[in-house]
């Protein structure tokens, strides 16, 4: 794709502007000069023609007309007739036809006499003997006004490419500032996400740099973002590696066998829970790429009721209860597969991070018109300390199983904001145990 | 030996504390730096095994108020942050020595020996006293040149005495050297092992000293 050049536009915009104006006014001078010396030589020649019919009757043998000497350029082109009577050509300038330069025997009138277009001025003495015709070619007005045309448009041709350059040299100078801006952002390493200076910038790129500014801004928040979780992730996942490693080892030099298997079922138990932690964190780095155009409406009752029968069998091994809190459906628009996943760890970590016999309770209800989906637990709840840090990345309160990856409520949290729905997090009124809500936009 | 496990990871911890074991430390284990910090003002550990990222205070926490109190225990960090910052940090905030998980069982025991022995003074990695030298790595004791089979709370024992050759030694300091919590200690252990080991050995290396306790030169 051709770009076309700001610089060339302007240029050939202020050019094209100047020879437009300069070329009508040009047009309109020629045509108000030729009418005004249409005036000035119509006058002149009447003017002639009664000079001549003031002398013709007296003096017309005296005048030699064949040796009339040329006194102007012009004169060749200012012919005259003398007709006695209107009928007898009695006098002639030398460049004059001998048939009449006009029917007319009065005034102004157009003629075209051997191919030429004369203008010709009729007129009768004061005996009324002799008229008289004076003619001049047309020809002669048009060079006259094309002469004075010309001149106007001579200096244009000679000025058009001096002001081009000045133009150029003008343009360019007032683009300086785009070159330079286009020069820091090239040099630029991509790592360099730092904001542009907006000082020295001229009115007209302010918005452009600000708006660069704001995009460099939330790309720096969204790389800062990736880096932080890649190394938090590749740091939590060495803890359940080195576990492994070194129940491994414990295992191969035990001496006795209980010790050995002690340490092996370890190992084991290491395995399943970095393969958990993968697992979050693969659902976590998905969930950033979750399309939002993709959401539909998605009943919260049928999700509940899904998630509760497929954890329900795993949890009874715990000797945990779920159980949906009859309630009224609430639909909210969503991604139905992230909706499940988020209702997923809640139950999971109220089923995993409390004692045996738990009671988890799964509410779906309308909270002021917007659709919520609480998860409550009969546990022994969290400290207020802790309460306010359990959603951070890989954070485990105290004495926490071993099987947690401490992502869980990061993904229930990522989820929400997806959904733009709000997390609240707090001690159940009943039970004193964990209640966590997630408060959907009222439809 | 008795060392000091803080570590908030329950997989890791008992395999730190296992694996210790199995190298000849008493060993106990705490999930988090305000019990890391209590029983480090209150025992007279050997050394201590401190991870990093540990709820309620950090370990370089720990650590910091463990020198603050003067308190020369020998510590090596553990931890899954392996910048140079980090060891930087981690160094300057009063650590011994540094390893970085995941780790080898072998390589954690070797470098408790080797800071063992330095804090007491010790660069040769073998203690010798009279005629019997004692190599802590490779768990063997000689006596006159000729190999002797001690049972691990005996070697324990002995190196405790051999590294604080000098020094009068209490029945109750031994007895918190060789022993982890809630391990039972019958009340004249110690006194029977000595008597081994004076058995097993030569009867003059070990001296009593009567109503105070016991002294190898």
């Amino acid at each position: 794709m051709k770009h076309p050049s700001l610089k060339k536009r302007l240029l050939l915009a202020v050019l094209a502007a100047i020879t437009l104006v300069w070329v009508a006014a040009t047009a309109i001078t020629y045509l108000d000069a030729r009418e005004e010396l249409g005036e000035v030589l119509d006058a002149h020649l009447a003017q002639s023609a009664s000079l001549l019919a003031a002398q013709a009757p007296h003096e017309l043998d005296e005048i030699d007309t064949d040796h009339a000497p040329q006194l102007h350029k012009y004169s060749r082109r200012v012919a005259f007739q003398i007709w006695e009577q209107g009928k007898t050509l009695r006098l002639h300038s030398a460049n004059a036809p001998q048939e009449r330069l006009a029917d007319k025997d009065h005034g102004f009138s157009d003629r075209i006499i051997d191919g030429h277009p004369w203008r010709v001025f009729s007129t009768w003495d004061e005996e009324n003997e002799h008229l008289i015709q004076v003619a001049e070619r047309s020809s002669a007005r048009e060079h006259l006004a094309r002469d004075i045309a010309g001149n106007l448009l001579l200096p244009l041709l000679i000025a058009l490419p001096v002001l081009a350059l000045l133009l150029w040299l003008a343009v360019t100078n007032a683009l300086r500032p785009l070159n330079g801006l286009t020069q820091e952002v090239e040099r630029r390493d991509p790592d360099n996400l730092a904001s542009l200076d907006i000082a020295s910038a001229p009115a007209e790129v302010v918005p452009l740099i600000k708006r660069l500014n704001r995009l460099f801004g939330r790309i720096r928040e969204t790389f800062d973002n990736e880096r932080r979780f890649t190394a938090d992730a590749a740091h939590e996942l060495r803890t359940p590696v080195a576990a492994i490693k070194a129940q491994a080892q414990v295992a191969r030099a035990a001496s006795d066998e209980a010790g050995r298997m002690h340490a092996l079922d370890n190992a084991i138990a290491g395995c399943d829970r970095a393969t958990h932690l993968i697992e979050q964190l693969l659902t976590l780095a998905r969930l950033d790429a979750a399309r939002e155009n993709a959401m539909e409406s998605c009943s919260l009752r049928q999700i509940a009721s899904e998630v509760i029968a497929e954890l329900a069998p795993a949890a009874l091994e715990k000797n945990a209860h779920i159980e949906l809190a009859e309630s009224d459906d609430a639909t909210v628009r969503g991604l139905p597969a992230l909706l499940r996943i988020l209702l997923r760890n809640l139950i999971d970590n109220a089923v995993r991070h409390n004692p045996a016999e738990t009671l988890v309770t799964v509410r779906v209800s309308l909270e002021a018109g917007r659709p919520a989906i609480t998860v409550s637990d009969n546990g022994p709840g969290v400290s207020g300390e802790d309460l306010e840090r359990l959603s951070q990345r890989f954070y485990r309160p105290l004495g926490t199983a071993a099987s947690g990856s401490g992502l869980g409520l990061s993904i229930v949290r990522r989820i929400a904001e997806i959904h733009d729905a709000e997390f609240r997090i707090s001690t159940a009124e009943a039970s004193r145990g964990l209640r966590i809500a997630i408060l959907f936009p009222a439809a | 030996m008795r060392i000091l496990v803080v570590e908030d990871d329950a997989l890791l911890g008992d395999a730190i504390q296992a694996g210790l074991k199995q190298a000849g430390f008493a060993v106990d284990w705490v999930k988090d730096g305000a019990q890391a910090d209590q029983a480090l003002s209150t025992e007279p550990y050997d050394a201590s095994v401190l991870d990093i990222g540990l709820p309620r205070l950090s370990g370089l926490d720990v650590l910091r108020r463990l020198r603050q109190r003067k308190a020369t225990t020998p510590v090596l960090l553990l931890t899954a942050r392996d910048t140079v910052d980090d060891r930087i940090q981690g160094l300057d905030s009063g650590a011994d020595d540094y390893l970085v998980k995941p780790f080898d069982m072998g390589e954690l025991a070797a470098r408790l020996r080797a800071l063992i022995r330095r804090a007491s003074g010790n660069t040769a990695p073998a203690l010798h006293a009279g005629e019997v030298t004692l190599d802590p790595s490779a768990h063997a004791a000689t006596c006159r040149g000729q190999a002797v089979d001690l049972s691990a709370t005996e070697f324990s024992l002995l190196h405790a005495l051999l590294l604080n050759a000098g020094k009068v030694l209490s029945r109750a300091q031994l007895e918190e050297k060789l022993y982890a919590w809630g391990e039972e200690v019958e009340s004249n252990a110690i006194e029977v092992h000595i008597h081994h080991l004076r058995r097993k050995l030569y009867p003059e290396l070990i001296e009593t000293i009567r109503g105070v306790g016991y002294l190898v030169r």
